[in-house]
């Protein structure tokens, strides 16, 4: 019994550790072709609540965001935001190693 | 001997005829002398401000020599993704005009003026766009109007000046017309064709003025980016095509033969671009002016500048 609760209390603890980690996504972003631009992006994005960073890839055409422990960004509000910022969104996913259903596009 | 308006010679309204500054070209984003169709992010503002420095004279007995150095403040704010609008205001630290006068005793006599010129507002909307993965295509219709703040009935010391040496017209002025813009993170091209519609105001009017423009960037640093992460600033190398062509001037019930015209221009340049700032700098040079009768033409012109987003 003691073992069995032990066991329990380890995958609780270790449930949460993984929620608490910070949540890290990958959007593909169409139209985007000069570091000007790339901040028009950055202001969309920082918008969203739980947003800590926001780095933009113009080369790759990639934008990385790291939401605080406990927040997520969906699919479609990574869309609404690009679209306010003027461009188009072509893939989203969770970055490797994170929990989530990334839903690559 | 005092000089004033009504009794200026045709000639002289033509000294200055052409005297423009900036019209609706010193607006915002790529080209260092027209609009783009890039976008602005919704809720996004841009700043911008750029010295002008441009030198006109001509070959003739009058030895007409025109120098205008101003300052083109510009506020930009992204109401929505497609939607922008602008607002721009010209400085003129002075508009200055030395002319030959053929009348004894006056010889050569200088006269100029500064201040705040005519405040334009305008709309910039994205009707097309179709975006790829390190390019984009855009068409934005451009609509706006001049309103008269400036100044229009300063004088010196010879009287009232020439409608075209104040730093305002009177009058409200109207402009339209379309941008396209390719961008790739190699090169850029822009294109502009423009109509403005000059408004009258006590018996004058600028002539209406149709422009073509094109730009062509070319990023010459980072070369490759191959292994270039992030956002790094970039250089790009521009040439700039203007070709503009003006009505006559209206004066009373009719025109002045002096002004007016057509020109092309061309502009080479350099720009430095990163994330929150544009630094830039483009000498506007004439290829080929073919002006209404004794009109003034352009020396050159430098446009040096910067932009920030916020």
């Amino acid at each position: 019994m003691v073992k069995k609760l032990t066991l329990l209390l380890s995958a609780l603890i270790f449930s949460m550790a993984v929620l608490a980690a910070d949540n890290h996504y990958v959007l593909g972003v169409d139209g985007l072709a000069c570091p000007f631009c790339a901040y028009g992006i950055e202001k969309r994005l920082n918008k969203i609540e739980g947003v800590t960073d926001v780095q933009v890839d113009v080369g790759e055409s990639v934008v990385r965001v790291a939401l605080q422990e406990g927040k997520t960004l969906t699919d479609e509000r990574a869309r609404q935001a690009v679209d306010e910022a003027g461009f188009t969104l072509r893939s989203y996913s969770q970055a490797e190693g994170e929990t989530g259903d990334g839903n690559e596009q | 001997m005092a000089m004033n308006s009504s009794r200026r010679p045709a000639s002289l309204m033509a000294l200055v005829g052409s005297l423009q500054l900036m019209g609706g070209t010193m607006a915002q984003a790529a080209p260092n002398t027209f609009n783009t169709a890039l976008p602005v992010a919704q809720g996004q503002s841009i700043w911008r401000e750029q010295l002008v420095l441009r030198e006109r004279s001509d070959d003739g007995p009058m030895d007409r020599e025109v120098s205008v150095q101003a300052l083109g403040s510009v506020l930009g704010y992204g109401v929505t993704s497609k939607l922008a609008v602008f607002g721009m205001v010209p400085y003129f630290f002075n508009k200055d005009l030395d002319v030959t006068m053929p009348i004894r005793p006056m010889g050569r006599i200088e006269r100029d003026n500064s201040g705040f010129g005519d405040l334009s507002l305008f709309g910039r909307y994205t009707l097309y766009k179709k975006d790829f993965t390190g390019s984009t295509f855009r068409v934005a219709p451009v609509f706006g109007l001049t309103a008269p703040t400036g100044d229009h009935n300063d004088s010196d010391r010879f009287g009232e000046l020439p409608r075209p040496l104040q730093v305002g017209d009177g009058a409200w002025d109207g402009f339209g017309g379309v941008v396209t813009t390719y961008q790739s993170l190699q090169y850029q091209l822009d294109g502009q064709l423009l109509y403005r519609e000059n408004g009258r105001h006590d018996g004058f009017a600028r002539g209406d003025e149709t422009r073509f423009d094109a730009s062509l960037q070319y990023r010459i640093w980072p070369r490759s980016m191959k292994g270039v992460s992030g956002t790094p600033a970039f250089v790009y190398a521009l040439l700039e095509s203007n070709l503009v062509h003006r009505e006559r001037d209206e004066l009373g019930s009719g025109t002045d033969a002096d002004s007016g015209g057509t020109q092309w221009l061309l502009a080479p340049g350099l720009q430095y671009v990163t994330r929150r700032w544009i630094v830039e700098g483009t000498v506007q040079l004439p290829v080929a002016e073919d002006p209404h009768g004794d009109a003034i033409e352009d020396d050159y012109i430098v446009r040096v500048g910067f932009r920030r987003n916020f």
